[in-house]
């Protein structure tokens, strides 16, 4: 009986994993509100220093933060901004130099409001990895990455992304051949 | 795009050659590639051009600029990531998702391996070229509408 009952379940799951194998993504799953899938405003003041910047992004593990006035968006600093304009740059002491001489001023910003749509095809177009999530006073509240968008993605294709074996099977015809 | 679109073989993107530089060389010598190339990473191959391993501008953050270290006097080998996990053009993008996705990796080598079993670059897929593609999904949907 229990037998039974574990072959059944199993073939449920079967028609089940079946028919998610022909799950296609439309454009209007990807219009979601950014406000669901944005992460937490890690932000630095206007007056921090370079290298408090630096160690800011270390300690957070983000690759850019929001540069911010009297909590308004100024612009923004990220691993980008470092290695097109501070390494193998003859700049001096970084802990005198402030943040806002490196990062990117007028950032391409988008609301909480706004569709992951949009947010795709403005990092694909801007060339850039990190869009901030302002406010109606522009105050960032958020930023959304590349990563959080393959993250989505992923999400909405687990069975095909998250339950593959440790290495591609490979010259299987070959294997079988040598068995 | 769909779930098909996902065992399509890496190739079916247009992803990059890499940059390279050698084991031995001088950060240095590695950034002023990526800031010629535009690049975010470049792979450390060894002298008969396997791959030994992989730098990213996070490595310049954490280990150059967090530690004050000037790039003139440290080797690529002392900061890179060793035998990053690497792919073959002919492998399905999802075990590209599924490697960054996991691993928190940008970047990927793409490789041949050789009758030894060693690694050889031949290219490079980003997070940037998987959300391409879906930007040109985008598109295509939209003008279609």
């Amino acid at each position: 009986m229990l037998y039974d009952m574990a072959i059944d379940e199993e073939l449920a799951q079967m028609d089940k994993d079946a028919e998610m194998s022909h799950r296609a993504l439309q454009v209007s799953e990807i219009q979601v509100p950014l406000r669901l899938i944005m992460r937490d405003c890690i932000t630095i003041d206007i007056s921090t220093n370079t290298q408090e910047a630096i160690e800011l992004l270390i300690e957070n593990r983000i690759g850019a933060a929001s540069v911010v006035e009297n909590s308004v968006l100024k612009g923004i600093f990220g691993e980008r901004d470092l290695l097109r304009k501070v390494l193998n740059k003859e700049i001096g002491d970084l802990t005198q130099i402030p943040v806002t001489q490196f990062m990117k001023t007028d950032p391409k910003i988008a609301s909480p409001d706004d569709m992951l749509d949009t947010a795709v095809l403005y990092m694909a177009h801007g060339g850039f990895r990190h869009l901030p999530i302002v406010d109606e006073r522009h105050n960032p509240i958020g930023m959304v990455s590349i990563r959080d968008v393959i993250s989505y993605l992923i999400e909405f294709f687990p069975q095909e992304v998250l339950t593959l074996p440790p290495t591609p099977i490979r010259d299987a015809f070959k294997a079988r051949e040598g068995a | 795009m769909d779930a098909r679109t996902l065992s399509l073989p890496i190739s079916t993107l247009d992803y990059k050659q890499p940059a390279t530089v050698q084991v031995g060389s001088l950060v240095s010598d590695a950034i002023d590639i990526m800031q010629v190339e535009g690049f975010g990473c470049i792979l450390v191959v060894d002298s008969e051009q396997r791959l030994a391993g992989i730098l990213t501008d996070r490595d310049l953050l954490v280990h150059i600029c967090g530690k004050q270290l000037d790039p003139t006097t440290v080797n690529v080998e002392d900061i890179m990531t060793q035998d990053p996990e690497s792919l073959r053009p002919s492998d399905p993008i999802a075990f590209a998702l599924n490697i960054m996705h996991l691993g928190h990796f940008r970047h990927v080598p793409l490789c041949i391996w050789d009758e030894q079993q060693q690694e050889f670059p031949v290219g490079m897929i980003s997070t940037r070229d998987i959300l391409e593609h879906v930007a040109i999904f985008i598109e295509s949907k939209e003008g279609a509408v």
